[in-house]
């Protein structure tokens, strides 16, 4: 993803490192460097239509947070929060590739997400 | 949206229970050397889980009048990346010197809104307290611009209930928002979770504490 990109409209085209999964490609794809992550909106989120991804292991949860905010076009003010687990949240800093070796299962990694208005 | 129906969890967490969960996170903690601890207040049966960091951060953060100082205190170290483009210009503009900054966590459980806050502190390495700008500067990019839509009652400067002493504290009003989509989820697998795991795990990382992902799997709930 070009983190420089502000354009609310951006798609997945303009980031090859998160890209739609193709359903018949497993976490085997391009040499294990990407893996596959499945999303899930909880609460008031909206539910995305693409719910399955391909995104680099490298990648960090703030990384996919803005992400998921740019093409899900939340307000300035609304904060995404994203679990793991069901009901850890990750650290910002965390690599995605760490989250898939630690709890996907069925060659993908499952993360809730909800949003919420601004604290304060 | 799902039409499915949700018995919906209480979001408040009775003292005995933050209890328990903190014992429970502390035991975990202990295991991987986390560095918690619980700090019992003599003569009263109130107490608080703490942890104490030591934080790099760019010393532009820090306040101007204050970065002199610790562009000494680093001369001798290895971290300094001097990265000069104009040998005229000064140094402050380009320079990007590491500081390091010492935060201290505290756990508190709040009888008035029955649900856990993290107070903290933090400091220079030689003892000078932050300010709130400061502050408010270290807050992770992840959620600096949302909090900063409404910084006033989110962040804010508070006496420590217990010590009397001047903290910063993260508001609990809005835990709710982020609390109950986890512990619905949970009650919908039938699962129970460490209230203190998961709210630590989202709110410590807002001002740079990380809750390490082991104590999602190996810190259990209060039967």
């Amino acid at each position: 993803m070009s983190d420089n990109a502000e354009s609310p409209t951006e798609t997945q085209k303009d980031d090859p490192s998160i890209q739609h999964a193709a359903t018949e490609h497993t976490g085997a794809s391009d040499e294990k460097k990407k893996i596959d992550v499945l999303l899930k909106a909880v609460g008031d989120a909206p539910i995305m239509k693409t719910k399955k991804w391909s995104v680099e292991r490298g990648r960090t949860v703030q990384s996919l947070a803005q992400f998921i905010s740019r093409f899900l076009k939340l307000e300035a003010s609304e904060q995404l929060f994203i679990y793991v687990n069901q009901s850890f949240a990750p650290s910002p800093d965390q690599e995605v590739g760490v989250l898939f070796e630690c709890f996907g299962s069925d060659g993908k990694l499952v993360l809730h997400y909800c949003k919420s208005q601004a604290w304060g | 949206m799902m039409a499915a129906e949700r018995n919906t969890v209480s979001c408040y967490l009775d003292e005995k229970t933050f209890r328990l969960c903190c014992q429970r996170f502390l035991q975990h903690s202990e295991t991987i050397q986390d560095g918690w601890s619980w700090e019992q207040i003599k003569g009263t049966d109130e107490g608080f889980m703490k942890k104490t960091l030591l934080i790099p951060v760019k010393s532009s953060i820090l306040n101007k009048q204050h970065e002199c100082s610790i562009q000494d205190e680093n001369m001798e170290t290895d971290d300094i990346q001097a990265n000069v483009e104009d040998e005229t210009a000064g140094v402050q503009a380009v320079c990007e010197i590491h500081a390091v900054l010492r935060y201290e966590y505290h756990v508190l459980y709040s009888f008035s809104y029955q649900i856990p806050v993290l107070y903290f502190r933090a400091s220079t390495l030689d003892g000078r307290p932050l300010s709130l700008e400061e502050v408010w500067s270290n807050v992770h990019p992840n959620y600096r611009q949302r909090l900063q839509q409404g910084p006033w009652d989110t962040l804010t400067q508070q006496e420590h209930p217990l010590l009397g002493q001047p903290f910063f504290m993260l508001h609990p009003c809005r835990t709710e928002e982020f609390m109950k989509p986890a512990l619905d989820l949970a009650q919908a697998e039938n699962k129970r979770v460490n209230y203190i795991v998961t709210w630590l795990s989202v709110v410590g990382p807002v001002v740079r504490l990380d809750v390490p992902l082991s104590y999602s799997t190996e810190v259990s709930a209060p039967d």
